[in-house]
């Protein structure tokens, strides 16, 4: 046999195998953990109407209202039209604008020194919740804070 | 027997089981590492790519409340479902001793859902006197900083 004759002797190459297994299971940790860092946009909502006499409220003119179209998913800011929802870089641009210009002339929130940049959303029931949040998305963009959801009284 | 002969030249019949052992250890930190993602909630369709959204470790945590709405017709709070009617009371048990500022209930809300369905959500949970709602939504990688 020739088993019985040849020693062989210890072989000198390092078993690397395990090392590189070790690096898979690090490798394979990191991928599932990177993308789990869970993010949100931050909403608020207008308290609930109490069954109140309307109390006639002085309409804010810094109050800046984005509005989406059920039919035409066209997004109007106070009434004037800027792009649909498929494409929010010019309600993005526009609101970087408006809020760089309030910045420079030092308009604030009543009774505060903070710029005024609130925003509302308003938006009709049947719009997909995804075409919101893309709005949502390029108010935050531009600097918006708070963003209001309006609840009450939403078109079908 | 040439085994009987030679006694530096012996076959090592042992299984290498270290290759085996190493496997079986990825296996195991895998499911260690995917088993409290999946017990988190129902799967939802978040909206993807977002490029502002703020990120918040809270929403990972156990005790805060997330809302999700898969599709148009089911509510869920962690893994249990509730009739619309019954997810005030859910939240506002949730919710107890809670200090202002983290009073605060997650949504996440398919793309595909009617906005209405999350209005409706949102209208039952402000009856719990909260103002402040986190809307879920994935970050795109490498996003720009909110400005």
């Amino acid at each position: 046999m020739g088993m019985s004759t040849s020693s062989g002797g210890a072989s000198p190459n390092i078993n690397v195998t395990p090392l590189i297994d070790v690096l898979l299971v690090l490798l394979i940790i990191f991928m599932v953990i990177t993308p789990s860092k869970p993010s949100r946009f931050e909403a608020k909502v207008p308290a609930e109407p109490k069954d109140q006499p309307q109390v006639n409220v002085k309409p804010n003119p810094l109050t800046l209202v984005v509005a989406i179209n059920k039919d035409t998913k066209a997004i109007t800011l106070n009434n004037e039209a800027f792009g649909d929802v498929s494409d929010t870089d010019k309600l993005r641009d526009r609101l970087t604008e408006i809020f760089r210009d309030r910045t420079n002339n030092g308009v604030f929130r009543e009774g505060t020194n903070e710029i005024e940049k609130t925003i509302f959303i308003k938006s009709p029931k049947v719009v997909r919740y995804g075409d919101v949040v893309r709005v949502i998305d390029a108010a935050k963009q531009a600097g918006a804070a708070p963003i209001g959801l309006q609840i009450d009284d939403l078109q079908d | 027997m040439a085994m009987q002969v030679g006694g530096t030249s012996e076959l090592n019949s042992d299984i290498n089981v270290t290759p085996m052992v190493d496997v079986m250890l990825v296996l195991l930190i895998i499911f260690m590492i995917v088993t409290p993602l999946l017990q988190q909630g129902v799967s939802v369709n978040l909206p993807r790519d977002m490029i502002s959204p703020d990120e918040d470790a809270d929403i990972a945590k156990d005790t805060s409340v997330i809302v999700a709405i898969p599709d148009n017709s089911n509510f869920y709070i962690g893994k249990e479902q509730y009739p619309l009617d019954a997810l005030g009371d859910v939240i506002k048990r949730r919710m107890e001793g809670k200090t202002p500022e983290k009073r605060i209930v997650y949504i996440k809300s398919g793309v595909e859902v009617d906005y209405g369905r999350v209005v409706q959500a949102i209208d039952t949970i402000r009856k719990q006197d909260i103002d402040k709602i986190g809307l879920v939504a994935d970050k795109k990688k490498g996003g720009e900083a909110p400005k």
